[in-house]
């Protein structure tokens, strides 16, 4: 006979179970802030609901979440015995910090990060699930690295960069920590590369692609600074977003991963 | 109420060690952190259901409270969860059931007016003792 003193974490239990009926999750990351992670990740899932899949969307961006915005999804996620349900907009099931304290500072210690991104995920009631995309916060701390220990090998990634050395400088170092966690990278995307209405370039450069070759990962394309995208995005008009240039470059980029196929955006 | 996941959740997480250590699970105990606000009756009733026809049904079972000790990492100053929760709303309480770490957001220090709080112990619930006939 053994008496063990544990510590023994519920929601362990629970994240398996709810894993199981997700048959992919991707992790739209970049380290960096302000490339557009949310932009890409919420128009990813939409359009990927849009063409006919189950898709749920994780904000996982603790200090600033921006998804329910974009969604315009305002509903609490209702509870029911099994968790929570989260809200449905465009298609995609929506669950994100800002539900619970509707545009409140969210000042949240590393620990506390982490402690919510296991929560989220334990009470989250997803159902099942051809992909679940999260949208991680900027930088390689405890939300990611969470994010990794509890996904691990469930997930893949998608990172997004700027044409800029600057960052390049910095999304190198979540690309190093994804392959050293064995978390594979799908790709890369450049966002920002050049203007959707003129199509000129404020930046020559092709870091994106530079990038992507130095680590041997696929360079899944340039996504444009799109004025449209961002007033619809302001506007919470995910349908109106889905017939963007933004959008439309978005989608050619999944359909290099087969992650998207026979979606009709306009 | 999302109680029943939780259950399951601990049910699972107790036969996991059990078969990790190739034993079998003679009791458990499961600590309650006050701050989760769970109702211990009912999460006790809902173990005694869903024990039934797993390897745990003839498992003594315990519940007990795990008092909550939060604490102002600002000023250091400790509180009790009556003096944080009582002045929030209905809403605003049940958030925090749901993710206790939202108190940030709520509320701030009696003492020195911040929202820099750390629940140091009683924040959730937890299988803390196993006792197994290995």
């Amino acid at each position: 006979m053994s008496k063990t003193n544990t510590s023994l974490d519920f929601r362990e239990g629970i994240i398996r179970k709810r894993l199981d009926k997700i048959n992919r999750t991707i992790l739209v990351t970049s380290g960096k802030g302000g490339v557009g992670k949310s932009m890409v990740a919420t128009t990813m899932a939409a359009s990927m609901a849009k063409s006919g899949m189950k898709v749920g969307l994780l904000d996982a961006d603790v200090y600033g979440p921006s998804s329910a915005f974009i969604f315009k999804v305002k509903d609490l996620p209702r509870e029911d015995r099994h968790g929570l349900l989260p809200p449905v907009s465009n298609g995609v099931k929506v669950m994100s910090l800002d539900l619970f304290v509707k545009g409140k500072p969210l000042p949240i210690s590393g620990k506390g990060a982490r402690q919510i991104i296991k929560e989220l995920l334990a009470l989250t009631e997803w159902g099942d699930l051809d992909f679940l995309i999260v949208d991680t916060p900027p930088g390689t701390g405890d939300v990611l690295m969470t994010l990794i220990k509890t996904l691990g090998n469930k997930s893949s990634s998608i990172v997004v960069t700027l044409p800029t050395a600057l960052s390049t400088s910095i999304v190198r170092r979540v690309i190093e920590l994804l392959l050293s966690s064995q978390i594979p990278i799908l790709g890369v995307l450049e966002n920002m590369s050049y203007i959707a209405s003129s199509k000129t370039r404020p930046i020559q450069s092709s870091e994106g692609k530079s990038l992507a070759s130095e680590f041997g990962v696929k360079f899944l394309g340039e996504l444009p600074i799109d004025y449209e995208a961002s007033k619809v995005a302001d506007a919470g008009d995910m349908q109106s977003l889905l017939k963007t240039d933004f959008a439309r470059a978005l989608v050619i980029s999944l359909e290099k991963l087969n992650l998207i196929k026979n979606v009709e955006l306009s | 109420m999302h109680e029943l996941a939780l259950v399951e959740g601990i049910i699972s997480n107790v036969i996991d060690l059990a078969h990790e250590r190739k034993g079998h699970v003679v009791s458990f105990k499961v600590a309650i952190g006050e701050f989760a606000q769970f109702d211990k009756k009912l999460i006790k009733d809902l173990l005694v259901e869903l024990v039934k026809g797993t390897e745990l049904e003839r498992a003594k079972m315990t519940v007990e409270i795990e008092k909550a000790e939060i604490k102002c990492l600002y000023c250091n100053s400790k509180w009790k969860v009556n003096e944080l929760l009582e002045p929030l709303s209905n809403d605003q309480k049940e958030m925090i059931h749901f993710l206790p770490e939202l108190l940030n957001s709520f509320t701030k220090c009696p003492n020195c007016g911040k929202s820099d709080f750390e629940i140091e112990k009683g924040r959730s619930v937890r299988v803390v003792e196993v006792e197994l006939n290995v």
